[in-house]
Order: C-alpha cells, then sequence, then structure tokens
C-alpha cells in the first residue's frame, strides 16, 4: 500500500514538471459520455464541452456546453420541491446550506421514473499538468423528457396511489431548492490516454423533478403543491474525446 | 486505444443495464391463522378473492384480533406471480387511498400481515394483492 502511495505521488509529481515546461492550447474542445450508478439508479449522459484556458500558464479553463442527461431508477422517493416549503431561506446561494424543512416535505415514491433532460451547462476546470485535471460542471437552464409513472404520495402517514406522475418540462439553475426541473452536476478527474482520447472518474449530483396530476400535497400554508425532487449522488466514469 | 475505449463502454453500459428482479418467493408458507381457545375463528371480517385485471389470486382474505390488535391473515391463497407485489387494505377496489402491509411474503400458502393501528373497517374494506411497480391489480376480496 505504501508502495502504491509512493508510486501515484510521483506520477503526479511528474506530470506537474512536465506541465509547467510545455503550454497548454487556448482551447479545450471535446464530445464526452458519461455513466454513473447509484442505489437502484443510474444516468448516462452525453456532453459538447468548449471551455477557453485562462491566465499566463492556462491552467484554469471555463467555457459552456451542451448536454443530455438520462436518469433512471426505480422506486425513487421525490420530496416537496418549493424551496419556500423545503428550505428555512430561499436567497440564492444561500439556499444551498440553509436548514431544511423536513415537517414539510411530504414524499412521492415514484416507482419507475426515467427523465431525459437537455440543458446549456457550465464548465469549470485546472490542469494539474498536460494529461490531468480536474473540475466542476453544472446545468443552467435546459428541457426535459421522460416516463410518466405510477407513484405514491406518503402525507402525515396516508398514503395514495397517484396513477400518473409526470416529468417537469422546464429546466433552470437557480441555486439550490429554488430550481426548476432536472439538472446534473458533476465533480470529476480526468487523465489523458492519449492526444485524443481521456477518461474521467466523476461524482455525479442530480437532481430530477416529477409533478403529480391528480393527487396534490396540501402544504402547512394551504397551498397545492405538485412539484417534488429526487436529489441522486452516484458515481461513474466517462470518456472524452477532443477535437 | 479504440478496444480499450470499447470494452470500458461496453462494461460501463452493462453496469448502467442491470435490473433488479422483484418477483415474489414462491414457497408454500403455513403461518399460524388466529383461533379462538376453542379452536375456532373467531375473524371479524372475511372474504374471498376474485381475480383482477393483470393476474389471479384464489383464496380468502380475514381480519382477527391477536393480542389486541389487528391482523389480516391469508389463508390458502395462490398468486399467479408477478413484480413488487403488495398486500393492501384500500378504500377501492383500484387502490387511491390504502394502507400498505408490506410486500406479499408468498404466492402460496397461508400468511399473516400487522395492521398498524385501528382502521376503519367499513371504509378500508377491500383486501387487495396489487403490483405496486406497475399500479396493476391481480386480485381483491370485500371484507364483510
Amino acid at each position: 500500500m505504501k508502495n502504491s502511495f509512493v508510486a501515484i505521488a510521483v506520477i503526479l509529481f511528474s506530470e506537474v514538471t512536465y506541465a509547467q515546461q510545455t503550454p497548454l492550447p487556448r482551447i479545450n474542445q471535446f464530445v464526452d459520455i458519461a455513466a454513473t450508478l447509484g442505489k437502484s439508479e443510474g444516468a448516462v449522459a452525453g456532453s459538447y464541452v468548449r471551455n477557453w484556458r485562462i491566465g499566463k500558464k492556462r491552467k484554469w479553463e471555463a467555457g459552456l456546453g451542451l448536454r443530455s442527461t438520462s436518469y433512471f431508477g426505480t422506486k425513487k422517493d421525490f420530496y416537496t420541491a418549493p424551496g419556500r416549503l423545503a428550505r428555512s431561506t430561499t436567497t440564492p446561494f444561500i439556499i444551498v446550506f440553509a436548514g431544511q424543512k423536513t415537517e414539510n416535505w411530504d414524499t412521492l415514491t415514484v416507482q419507475r421514473p426515467f427523465v431525459t433532460s437537455f440543458n446549456l451547462s457550465a464548465n469549470f476546470g485546472y490542469n494539474f499538468s498536460t494529461r490531468l485535471s480536474g473540475g466542476f460542471n453544472i446545468d443552467l437552464i435546459g428541457f426535459s423528457i421522460g416516463r410518466k409513472s405510477s407513484a405514491i404520495l406518503t402525507s402525515n402517514g396516508i398514503t395514495r396511489t397517484e396513477a400518473v406522475t409526470k416529468v417537469a418540462a422546464f429546466n433552470v439553475l437557480l441555486t439550490g431548492d429554488n430550481d426548476y426541473g432536472s439538472l446534473n452536476s458533476e465533480f470529476f478527474l480526468k487523465y489523458k490516454l492519449s492526444e485524443r482520447w481521456a477518461v474521467r472518474g466523476i461524482y455525479q449530483f442530480y437532481f430530477a423533478e416529477y409533478k403529480s396530476t391528480t393527487i396534490k400535497q396540501t402544504a402547512p400554508d394551504g397551498t397545492l403543491v405538485d412539484r417534488f425532487r429526487n436529489k441522486a449522488n452516484t458515481f461513474g466514469a466517462g470518456v472524452s474525446y477532443q477535437f | 486505444m479504440k478496444r480499450t475505449i470499447f470494452i470500458f463502454l461496453v462494461t460501463g453500459l452493462s453496469l448502467a443495464g442491470c435490473t433488479k428482479h422483484n418477483e415474489t418467493p414462491e414457497i408454500k408458507l403455513d403461518e399460524k391463522i388466529p383461533a379462538d381457545s376453542a379452536g375456532g375463528s373467531n375473524a371479524k371480517y372475511t372474504g374471498d378473492f376474485s381475480n383482477g385485471p393483470y393476474g389471479s389470486v384464489q383464496g380468502a382474505a380475514k381480519i382477527y384480533v391477536q393480542n389486541d390488535k389487528y391482523v389480516l391473515a391469508l389463508e390458502n391463497i395462490a398468486v399467479s406471480n408477478g413484480p413488487d407485489l403488495h398486500v393492501y387494505l384500500s378504500r377501492e377496489v383500484q387502490p387511491v387511498n390504502f394502507i400498505d402491509l408490506g410486500k406479499l411474503k408468498s404466492t402460496n400458502g397461508n400468511q399473516v400481515y400487522a395492521i398498524a393501528g385501528e382502521p376503519d373497517f367499513l371504509a378500508y374494506k377491500y383486501a387487495l394483492i396489487h403490483c405496486q411497480q406497475y399500479n396493476h391489480l391481480f386480485g381483491s376480496a370485500t371484507l364483510k
């Protein structure tokens, strides 16, 4: 084990040393496919990304992309989605760290969720070397299609069958539980195998949203709620082709 | 290189395509049905199953009081197998408002399910065998 750590450290150090000698191209443009898995759920994503490397050493990069993500699962719990009910504040960005108001949450157990989202994405990265990089990306705005499914709404211990739930059509990033629709985000490490090909290790965080059609939650403030959100944490891998 | 990428892709998609089989065990159960001190039945409500649109169910459903708690007994039942079969007490034949007593333990034999609380059996008057994942009714019994 100790030898493994030493070997990894030597590789990383040699990569960083090599990177200091070789400038990276200004544009980083690639297509990517990725697959991730979690407990009774998974996702497959395809994307096109165009990043611009910035700074004198061109280590940082940022850009935009287009991404399609298909999320699927079995018997997944979706919780009350509106930010004003789900969290203690709706202030953008602050809401991500705000307390959860679980007393307002009802559970919509969607039996066979399947969502495919098409979104514009923002992409950020840092090049540790010419071969090794890491980064973060997140969907910004787009739309979703998907399979209708039966579901069970559990509210205060009472269970009711919702015969038809459907995918929320419109997606937009407003930070945290202010978001609408289905949005993908990833943290990743990327390793270039050759001039064109690279592989990625991925931690994915996917918001999926379903809407009930006939049975709605009656919130404590008396409003009727039909939006329910699942937050899927999955791990996986991807392959990129640079051009 | 292309071969490595191909193997990587096939492996990933194979893992992503894995599905969980969710059928009910078929071993015949013989759980003890509650009986009064004389050995007779003290069922509060009873009903015989009839087939639903998506399966077949034979046998009887009976509500007993056991240790001051209600239980549902399925007696001599035989159910056509399917995915994710559950036992419900429901207000409707096609369940909207229901109490989920859990997954069907077996497709055959005698089985007992605990009922939480004291539901109104005049309202929750149907015992159902229901495929939860696809919202398909396999069979129902009207409790009288």
